[in-house]
């Protein structure tokens, strides 16, 4: 049988990256008009990530996640999963039989057949793309499920088993076909805390093995355990490290920061603030490193403290109102990414969001009295 | 409008394929009982009133040659109404300038313009012949390719032809009404009989009685006053026939039809009442979501209820709206073609009353009874329920036994028997298992569908054996003309004579002379009982393979003794061999000796058998006879037809006066034509059956697909192509159809049985073996194959076209 392949993606998609969307827009129309759900979304997912994908509800981020398994065709932009263009020049058949092999598929409601055993089920979309040899596909959907706990319950029917079996059931199907990309859509949503957690393991021994997934999700607890937690809010995807930085922001406050963001590189060794200057931006490092610099009294530099990704910089100065009470350099042998926000939308922001400004406050707080006692040993060395 | 008169219109216009669906379903069972009502309708008032309009005779006396004064005997008799004379001739005919011999029965009559019985209608040109003009019967012209103005070739006697000119196309119900396998008719003025070499007498009369034309007791008392009369003034009575006059000859025939094809119908109502049950039971699943809203939001028990009733009547006055106009149009199609078939004219189109009130009454009650189930059970669903999205299941989901969950006997069957092969390393691929248990999984709504299909089936391979078991039937007749070729002379002729010039001719085996002659079998008052052919072949002729029943065949040293077929069984229902019979033979009575009863095709009139060397001795013709069978060499239909030619022709040159000549198949050709439209009228219900089989199929796969859009969505999500998909939704609708064959067969044999008794019955007054033949079995198979892949590829292409994100949306 002639198999029909989605066309490879151009030489200049990132062979690193399993996922590419580019400019992904997605609009529904009914009789009350059109809503665009996706808004130019780009995003980027490596191989071997293990990635969340968070949003309330009507956020987007099934639709995200549709665009991504070829369930859904975006409306306009490109779709690049695995190294080919998944939406252009192949039938929605193809594309079924293209994702049978290339991707595995957990759903909340685990979307067992329920006229098949487990095993069964398991075996069938080794059936739909012919891949293994027909004899040695009871084998290896033992093998699966033997490895998901299951292989007691092989001969059962769906409806005979508990939730968590169901979706452990699912997950022995989504890797039938042994895909390097398994996209699950709530997988924990309708089990209890310990079957979560046996599901979360299985998909960490899939990241360890190589495979990428590729998790929807509401629970902060698994969000913790992802690479990446992508969040999407009104069909758009945040800043990362917006979201990683400011964590306790709303998400409609996270995507504001997102727009006014701007994106800023320091070489090694560039000075980002210079102590006594004023600051009018909130800094948020994306990558790299930046050093928090005083001077003793020999005039010689010292390091207050080091940040990383996921935290900021500026704050005490811009919440104090004050001029820059320390040096912040680049630091490491790598240029620093950071996100920069202006002052104005920084303090509007944090107006609007009392718990965002009290954890910040806390840290600026802490900040200062660390900066005080360093501060005082230079003022003594005076 | 109110929302909820509102909703009922948009169910209605918002889902056409689903309306279409269930109109159709109500359609086609009102518009079979329309057609096969309306037909009886119009069959049974029109054959017996037409029939009476031409004024038939009551008696049809066959007679000798007789004239003008003997013919005024008749008209004087006591009791005789009207009284015609005519000269019955058969002659073989041809077109101008072709090859092809056609056998017509020419009739002479005195003069057209006196014509009172038997009346002549005209179809098209004049009505009366003049002298060497002649008019046919429109029937002939299926036969033959003339018109009005061509001329007609009739062979003579002396072989020579002479040719009359066609001036008119009449119809004659009455002259062959209780034969629809006689030859067609022709006809001439007396004038014109010495242009064809016959005498200017008369050899038939028909009478009509004074009074009592519907008593057939008074009927026969006339003929047979008629007869006596006759044979004193020295005219021998060949054969009679008594008919009533509103009483169609073959009304009981057409009647028992009839009653087939109402049997039917009515069947054709029961199965299509399964198929609206079928799908207003999907639509109520597929409605109680909104009926729990409709509920939430304080609509009551009742008002959920005639929601739904008008919905179900809106599609009983859409159905009827199609079927009662097109109901009417099949009724009166059909009644035409049974009426052109048995020569009989209809009255012209009209509605017919009753057929129109079943029509309403099936098409309005049959939704309702239906629909009634359904409705009332989704009237009364809690709102929890019906919100809850747990009532389209499946009806054998797992269900809680003792505090835990047990499948159903047919899935653990099912799962258990899959476990026993894949022990023994057969497995099969899933998509087949999905297939396969999809099948069982709404088994209310799997038996309705097999119910439809299997009973199609039935039927219709029941009709293939019923064909087959009459065919069978009729090729009986084969047993007793042997012979390829029948020549029958003018005069008699010594057997050795024509033996040793028949055997000159190339491809003859056997010449052998018979003898015939006919007899009244008389009730022990003297009455007629019953007129009978005898026929006279050598008692050891290899050309009669009888089939007894009881007693002997007939005996080289039989003196009065007979063979005779079981149509004596009629009017001597206790006729046992070793009986004796009156009977009246060239005019005298006298007591014969029945030694068997055998079977025989009986349209014809009863037949006995005596032998030659008996028969040939009162006749004054030992060793000498008019009819000669001849057995060739090889014994085809067209081989036959070739050496009945090639016989024709030398005799001819040789100087025989030939009367005809005749291939043995030609006349089981006619009968087994005749028969086959018989069967035809079944097959045609037959198929009407198996398309509201096919219909129920494709009703149960859409429905099925429509439930089972979110599994359809889980396949693609895993990798089923469109192929893929499609497959598992034809596989299930063939394995419904293989199942549906499975019980066909079985079902089959005891419908067999009972249509072939019918009709037997209604055909040769008695049961005939039942023969079965495996080729309505393979018709259907590949049939039902076929339409289960019609059925289904509709709802299979609509489930492969479904996108996932559209079936699982809902979750």
């Amino acid at each position: 049988m002639k198999t029909i392949s989605p066309r490879p993606a151009t030489p200049q998609f990132d062979s690193h990256a399993m996922i590419e969307l580019h400019g992904i827009v997605k609009r529904f129309s009914n009789a009350a008009g059109v809503f665009t759900v996706l808004k130019g979304v780009d995003l980027t997912i490596n191989r071997g990530e293990f990635v969340s994908i968070v949003g309330k509800s009507g956020s987007g981020k099934s639709t995200l996640l549709n665009m991504v398994t070829g369930i859904d065709h975006p409306t306009e932009g490109q779709v690049v999963v695995n190294g080919s263009d998944i939406y252009t020049g192949i039938t929605e058949s193809q594309r079924s039989n293209w994702r049978g092999k290339n991707l595995g598929i957990v759903f909340q409601f685990f979307q067992l057949l329920p006229m098949l055993t487990l095993l069964e089920n398991v075996m069938l979309p080794m059936d739909y793309v012919n891949l293994y040899d027909f004899d040695e596909r009871p084998k290896r959907a033992m093998e699966l499920l033997t490895l998901v706990g299951l292989e007691k319950f092989a001969n059962k029917l769906p409806m005979l088993v508990s939730t968590g079996q169901q979706q452990l059931a699912a997950i022995a199907r989504a890797m039938a076909c042994d895909p390097p990309l398994l996209v699950a859509d709530e997988p924990t949503g309708n089990l209890d805390t310990r079957s979560a957690d046996t599901i979360i393991q299985l998909f960490e021994g899939f990241v360890a093995q190589g495979k990428t997934v590729v998790m929807v999700t509401h629970d902060p607890s698994l969000t913790s355990r992802t690479h990446r937690n992508i969040i999407i809010s009104d069909g758009e995807i945040i800043n990362e490290a917006v979201s990683k930085c400011l964590p306790q922001l709303r998400h409609r406050h996270m995507l504001q920061f997102t727009k006014i963001a701007e994106d800023r590189i320091y070489q090694p060794g560039e000075t980002i603030i210079a102590r006594d200057q004023p600051v009018d931006y909130f800094f948020m490092i994306r990558k790299g490193g930046v050093e928090v610099i005083l001077l003793d009294k020999e005039n010689q530099e010292y390091i207050v403290s080091s940040l990383g990704k996921g935290e900021f910089f500026g704050d005490v100065e811009l919440l104090n109102g004050g001029k820059a009470i320390a040096n912040v350099r680049a630091s490491g042998n790598a240029p620093v990414e950071v996100v920069a926000i202006p002052r104005a939308d920084f303090m509007n922001v944090i107006n609007q969001s009392p718990i965002t400004a009290e954890a910040i406050g806390k840290i600026v707080q802490k900040r200062l009295d660390d900066h005080r006692i360093a501060d005082h040993r230079s003022v003594r060395a005076n | 409008m109110r929302p909820r008169w509102r909703k009922v219109l948009h169910d209605l216009w918002d889902n056409k394929a689903r309306t279409l669906l269930v109109v159709f379903s109500i359609a086609v069972g009102v518009f079979s009982i329309g057609v096969i009502a309306g037909a009886y309708q119009v069959i049974s008032n029109d054959m017996g009133v037409s029939y009476a309009a031409n004024h038939p005779a009551n008696v049809e006396l066959r007679l000798e040659n007789f004239d003008e004064d003997i013919l005024s005997t008749v008209r004087n008799a006591q009791g005789v109404g009207e009284a015609e004379a005519r000269r019955v001739v058969n002659f073989r005919v041809q077109e101008v300038g072709s090859a092809q011999w056609v056998s017509l029965d020419v009739v002479a009559l005195e003069d057209f313009d006196k014509n009172k019985v038997n009346l002549l209608v005209p179809v098209l040109g004049a009505v009366t012949a003049d002298k060497n003009e002649v008019l046919l019967e429109k029937d002939a012209l299926k036969k033959l390719d003339v018109k009005v103005g061509d001329d007609l070739v009739f062979e003579l006697a002396d072989g020579l032809t002479k040719k009359l000119k066609i001036v008119g196309i009449v119809q004659d119900v009455s002259t062959g009404a209780g034969d629809f396998l006689a030859p067609p008719f022709a006809y001439i003025a007396l004038k014109t009989l010495p242009t064809l070499r016959q005498p200017e007498l008369y050899n038939r009369a028909f009478v009509t009685v004074a009074e009592g034309g519907e008593d057939i007791d008074h009927i026969r008392e006339v003929g047979g006053d008629l007869t006596d009369k006759l044979e004193k003034n020295g005219v021998t009575v060949v054969r009679t026939r008594s008919s009533e006059t509103h009483k169609h000859p073959l009304g009981d025939t057409v009647n028992a039809i009839l009653g087939i094809l109402l049997a039917l119908g009515i069947l054709i109502v029961f199965l299509s009442s399964s198929l609206i049950a079928n799908t207003l039971s999907a639509l109520l699943s597929q409605h109680l979501r909104h009926i729990g809203v409709i509920k939430l939001v304080g609509g009551r028990r009742n008002q959920v209820f005639s929601m739904y009733f008008t919905l179900i009547m809106a599609f009983a006055i859409l159905a009827l709206l199609i079927a009662v106009p097109l109901g009417g149009v099949g009724a009166y199609s059909l009644a035409s073609f049974i009426a052109e078939t048995l020569r009989f004219n209809l009255l012209g189109y009209r509605i017919v009353p009753l057929a129109f009130l079943i029509q309403i009454a099936v098409g309005l009650l049959v939704p309702i009874v239906a629909g009634l189930a359904p409705v009332i059970s989704g009237s009364r669903i809690t709102v929890l329920r019906a919100l809850s999205g747990d009532v389209a299941g499946d009806e054998n989901k797992p269900h809680k036994q003792g505090g835990q969950e047990h499948v159903s006997w047919l899935d653990a069957l099912l799962l258990r028997l899959t476990h026993i092969f894949a022990a023994r390393g057969i497995h099969f691929p899933r998509p087949f298992i999905i297939s396969l248990r999809n099948t069982f999984r709404r088994r209310g709504r799997l038996m309705l569908t097999l119910f439809t299909l299997t009973m199609g089936g039935a039927i219709f391979i029941a009709v293939f054996n019923v064909r087959v078991t009459l065919h069978d039937y009729i090729g009986s007749i084969q047993n007793y003309f042997r012979a390829d070729v029948t020549v029958d002379f003018d005069e008699p002729y010594r057997l050795r004579e024509v033996e040793q010039f028949g055997l000159q001719v190339e491809g003859v085996q056997q010449v052998e002379g018979w003898q015939y002659t006919s007899i009244e079998l008389l009730y022990p008052d003297g009455t007629v009982a019953e007129n009978s052919f005898v026929l006279a072949p050598p008692a050891e002729s290899k050309l009669v393979t009888p089939l007894l029943t009881a007693g002997r065949w007939i005996r080289k040293d039989d003196v009065r003794k007979l063979a005779i077929s079981e149509a004596a069984l009629v009017p001597f229902p206790n006729l046992k061999p070793g009986d004796t019979v009156q009977i009246k033979i060239d005019g005298r009575k006298e007591t014969w000796e029945v030694v068997g009863i055998f079977k025989f095709v009986d349209q014809q009139g009863m037949v006995a058998y005596a032998p030659y060397e008996y028969i040939s001795q009162i006749s004054n013709l030992a060793n000498q006879s008019y009819s000669f069978r001849v057995v060739a060499d090889r014994h085809d239909r067209a081989y036959q037809d070739m050496m009945a030619e090639r016989l024709d022709d030398y005799f001819r040159e040789q100087g025989f006066k030939v009367r005809k000549t005749e291939s043995g198949l030609s006349s089981m050709d006619t009968a087994s034509e005749s028969l086959d439209i018989l069967v035809i009228f079944l097959l045609i219900m037959a198929i009407l059956t198996a398309i509201v089989g096919a219909m129920g199929l494709t009703g149960t796969m859409s429905m099925n697909v429509m439930e089972r859009t979110r599994e359809i969505g889980i396949m693609r999500a895993i990798g089923a192509d469109d192929r893929a998909v499609m497959r598992t939704v034809l596989a299930e609708g063939l394995v419904i159809g293989f199942i549906s064959f499975v019980l066909a067969i079985f079902l089959s044999i005891p419908f067999t049985y009972a249509l072939s008794d019918i009709v037997s019955s209604a055909v040769f007054q008695t049961p005939i073996k039942v023969v079965f033949t495996f080729l309505g079995y393979a018709i259907w198979l590949g049939l039902v194959l076929l339409l289960s892949v019609l059925g289904s590829i509709l709802p299979a292409r609509n489930a492969a076209r479904l996108t996932i994100r559209e079936v699982l949306s809902y979750e």
